[in-house]
């Protein structure tokens, strides 16, 4: 029997002048399996302003996201973000597939686990009967035949849970751990 | 050249010579002087038993008379001597010899060069000169201090009770999409369970939720899907397929696990 896909979702959101990110895995039902968040990180003065723009793609990316890598055993089948995130320029690893899941407004497709390839990195998966399909964005480190790995995953996993709710999840834990320290 | 030049001198003495030589010497009686002049004044020399001596003041002493100076000089005294002229003038005239001409002794003077460069007057000095001035003390070198920019990843804290906190949606499978055989397996399971008439059961979704640690389930009739409220121990508790239906009579729901053929 083949190993559980592990599904990650990373999140790092900005509460005043603090950075944190937290990384759920689940399975492919959506159930938690780990959970880990970073303390909040307050960038000083001088580190804004010699940072400059690089400042948050470098945290969240170099500082925040491999500290969480770091404390995973094993590492994750897919690695899913916002696509806010990775449009910014995320490299990610190439350990895994690095994307971005996000719901669209495009018809449906003729049936349950059909693509439809947007853009080189771009395609549209269709993960239930009628409804809207699932935009997916690969990172640019992803290939096309990791990409074709990355679709059977997903949607294997897209017919038991809603792949870009976790997200949400994340930012509203995210969200009441600061609420809870302040 | 010069030798001729001293011949020519030489004639010119021996001619002058000749010329001079027959002449004799005349004792002449003089003259009373009788100025000849038409209806001036006869020049008459009075005789005054002495004269005072003039003083002479130039300017200078005129300025200097009042000053220490000027009274220490001593006034400037004119004496009369013998006039030995005023009698000889109209009796007697002196022969003047003159010597001849001798040749000189020639010397050559060197002319001095000209200046190559005429030397330039009125030249201005510049208005300004910076003087250059040296500074004894040096500057200290200032120190370095070294602040790290580099962004720490800080510590990592386990949230996986904050996330289990939150409630998990679980979509539901597609049952049609089972195999029928399955599908009866599952159905008889489900009277089984809840002891309910299965005509009197509407099936609201199949769900593979964790068979212990669920603390809470809710339905979200809109979306099709569940919500579960997790324990911690519903972490690494197995997976097995979850059956909810209701109750066509009343509406309440019913729910059994079923097993997997």
């Amino acid at each position: 029997m083949a190993d559980p896909i592990k599904l990650a979702y990373f999140m790092a959101v900005k509460e005043g002048a603090s950075y944190l990110g937290g990384l759920l895995v689940t399975d492919t039902s959506g159930i938690p399996l780990d959970f880990r968040y970073t303390e909040p990180i307050t960038p000083t003065r001088l580190q804004s302003i010699l940072y400059g723009k690089s400042l948050e793609p470098h945290l969240k990316e170099e500082v925040i996201q491999k500290t969480l890598l770091k404390e995973l055993k094993t590492p994750p089948d897919l690695f899913i973000l916002s696509a806010t995130e990775l449009a910014g320029g995320w490299s990610g690893e190439a350990k895994y597939p690095v994307m971005a899941v996000q719901k669209s407004q495009e018809s449906p497709l003729a049936k349950v686990g059909d693509t439809f390839r947007a853009g080189p990195r771009e395609l549209l998966i269709q993960l239930a009967e009628g409804a809207a399909p699932l935009r997916v964005m690969f990172a640019n480190s992803v290939d096309a035949a990791a990409q074709e790995q990355a679709v059977v995953k997903l949607l294997e996993a897209g017919y038991h849970m809603d792949l870009a709710e976790p997200l949400e999840r994340v930012t509203a834990a995210l969200q009441s751990l600061v609420v809870k320290d302040a | 050249m010069f030798g001729r030049v001293k011949d020519a001198m030489a004639d010119a003495a021996e001619t002058l010579r000749q010329a001079f030589a027959g002449l004799t010497v005349v004792a002449v009686a003089p003259e009373p002087f009788l100025p000849r002049s038409h209806g001036s004044a006869t020049l008459a020399a009075v005789g005054l038993t002495g004269l005072e001596p003039p003083v002479t003041a130039c300017r200078e002493m005129l300025l200097l008379r009042d000053a220490t100076e000027g009274k220490a000089l001593e006034p400037f005294h004119a004496l009369l001597h013998d006039e030995a002229g005023w009698a000889t003038w109209g009796a007697a005239a002196e022969v003047v010899r003159m010597t001849p001409l001798e040749a000189g002794h020639a010397t050559r003077v060197a002319m001095p060069p000209l200046p190559r460069k005429a030397q330039a007057l009125g030249r201005m000095e510049p208005p300004f000169r910076p003087i250059p001035r040296r500074q004894l003390d040096p500057l200290t070198n200032p120190g370095t201090r070294r602040l790290d920019p580099t962004l720490a990843g800080g510590g990592v804290e386990p949230g996986l009770e904050a996330m289990l906190s939150l409630a998990v949606p679980i979509r539901a499978e597609d049952i049609h999409q089972l195999p029928k055989g399955m599908w009866m397996r599952y159905s008889l399971q489900l009277v089984r369970g809840t002891g309910e008439n299965v005509r009197n059961l509407e099936v609201l979704g199949l769900f593979r939720i964790p068979r212990k640690g669920v603390a809470d389930l809710r339905h979200d009739p809109g979306l099709g899907r569940i919500l579960v409220r997790l324990e911690a121990s519903a972490v690494q508790a197995p997976r097995a397929p979850f059956i909810l239906a209701r109750r066509k009579d009343d509406g309440g729901l019913v729910s059994c696990f079923v097993e997997d053929p």
